[in-house]
């Protein structure tokens, strides 16, 4: 099964045009060009990766690692209780 | 007050993609209208628009291209076009007294479409987190500031029709009065949204479409003619100081000598031959010069029943008798109404057909108007004719009409 990085990792290579060997888990998003602006696409991007409903709170996920971990917190807790986190998502019921 | 010279050009239009281009075939009398080849053209009682031949992808690289909308691309390669061309006009200068000053009617409704359609076509909530930053009307001037690292006043203006006159008019007037060294100036459209184009043809303003021939639906000043026609694009000035551009050794490739507004305050949309001519005279008094000096106009000329009378009233208005001996070009009959670009596009027309010694055609001029009976440069253009001094005229919805003064250099 393809993990998480592994799946981060392909959108970044084909959304952000990054060089795969540039990713890896202790890598600053800052330092792959993504700033907190490219920050807010990435998470939505991930949304229909994912199939998860992101929070709207602020979030701080300086590394490519603390992405990880914050996906894989939120896909488990949204397993066990699939009703969005906030709002309704008519979109994400198709993916 | 300092003279004012134009010395970088940058556009994209129906009628292509470099001043050279565009001249080509805006002296050839070639139209850049034609059928829409979109899905959507089916919803269309008219799919016709002049549109730009742009190649996004080969312009802008993936993640830069997903931060702008079309709009934004536009006005980015032109004035990145006009800044290469003025071969140094940014070079040691202080970037705080550089400013940008762009015109759009419509600005980023390509982006806002877009998210409606998710949002009620596609009953989706996914909407793109960057549509509020692609959908400002400042996002293109904001670009072109970030491009250049440009630190003075950064304006969008945004006036329906006449917007981009308006930009490079309040442009000049920075530059003339000392305030600023430099300036980008210019306006940039891509209205042909399914929303927009549905909204146009709502109004009833837009041309029907000719059967026989899509590219000659619009005709101003022609008895037969039925409305306006939408265009895609952008016009994009540099302009300096007369003195700062010669010393520098720069190609001069025209003068904008003055600027014009009033505002009819009568009616949304009806225009009014006072207003338009009340435009023209501030026109020439801030230039300095009298109506005798006029050589020719580049007119508003929609081609729509109300436009081109009210505009032939207002210029015979203003020339009186010597109306008749101006020779006037209707250009949107090849590039279609590029609303707050169109303003820029004729004034970049202007200059060239001034620096190149041709009166550009006004055409599918099919049926003289007795309403319309003014000297409007019909079908053909007019080679070896240089206009010293040209009107360029943009009169909008809402009222606000500029007219720019301009001079050709050879």
């Amino acid at each position: 099964m393809t993990s998480t990085f592994e799946r981060l990792s392909a959108i970044l290579v084909k959304n952000y045009k990054l060089a795969p060997e540039r990713l890896t888990l202790d890598a600053p998003l800052e330092s792959l060009g993504i700033d907190s602006l490219g920050t807010v696409e990435l998470l939505w991007n991930i949304e229909d990766a994912f199939g998860i409903k992101l929070p709207s709170d602020p979030v701080d996920l300086p590394t490519l690692g603390d992405v990880v971990r914050f996906v894989d917190e939120l896909v488990l807790r949204q397993a066990a209780d699939p009703a969005p986190a906030a709002g309704s998502s008519p979109g994400l019921r198709t993916t | 007050m300092r003279r004012v010279a134009v010395s970088g050009i940058g556009v994209v239009s129906p009628l292509g993609n470099s001043a050279a281009d565009v001249l080509a075939n805006a002296r050839a009398g070639r139209s850049g209208i034609r059928r829409l080849d979109i899905p959507f053209a089916s919803r269309l009682s008219a799919p016709i628009a002049g549109t730009a031949d742009f190649d996004e992808e080969a312009h802008f690289d993936a993640t830069q291209a997903r931060m702008l909308d079309r709009f934004s691309m536009f006005a980015l390669y032109a004035a990145n076009q006009a800044v290469e061309g003025s071969h140094g006009a940014l070079a040691d200068v202080d970037r705080s007294r550089v400013g940008v000053f762009l015109g759009t009617g419509m600005g980023g409704t390509l982006t806002m479409d877009s998210g409606y359609r998710t949002l009620y076509g596609d009953d989706s909530d996914r909407i793109r987190p960057f549509t509020v930053l692609m959908g400002m009307h400042s996002a293109a001037a904001a670009w072109i500031g970030i491009e250049h690292a440009l630190r003075g006043p950064n304006l969008t203006y945004s006036t329906a029709c006449s917007s981009s006159a308006v930009a490079i008019g309040e442009a000049w007037m920075r530059v003339a009065c000392g305030q600023l060294d430099v300036a980008i100036a210019g306006g940039a459209e891509a209205p042909l949204s399914p929303g927009s184009l549905k909204a146009w043809e709502a109004l009833r303003t837009v041309a029907t479409m000719d059967a026989d021939d899509p590219s000659a639906s619009c005709r101003p000043f022609s008895r037969n003619r039925s409305g306006m026609v939408l265009g895609e694009g952008a016009g994009m000035l540099v302009i300096e100081p007369w003195g700062r551009a010669t010393a520098r050794g720069a190609t001069i490739l025209g003068e904008v000598m003055g600027y014009g507004l009033s505002n009819d305050a009568t009616h949304i949309t009806r225009p009014s031959v006072e207003g338009q001519a009340a435009a023209m005279r501030s026109a020439l008094q801030s230039a300095q010069i009298g109506p005798g000096e006029v050589d020719s106009i580049n007119a508003h000329g929609t081609g729509t029943q109300a436009n081109d009378c009210t505009e032939t009233a207002a210029i015979k208005a203003v020339f009186g008798d010597r109306a008749s001996q101006i020779p006037i070009s209707a250009t949107k009959a090849m590039h279609g109404h590029l609303l707050g670009a169109a303003g820029a596009l004729e004034c970049v027309l202007s200059l060239l057909a001034m620096r190149h010694s041709v009166l550009l055609p006004t055409v599918h001029l099919q049926q003289p108007d007795p309403d319309c009976d003014l000297d409007y440069v019909p079908n053909q253009a007019r080679e070896g004719t240089a206009a010293r001094t040209m009107l360029s005229s943009s009169f909008a919805f809402g009222g606000t009409n500029a007219v720019l003064v301009l001079r050709g250099s050879s």
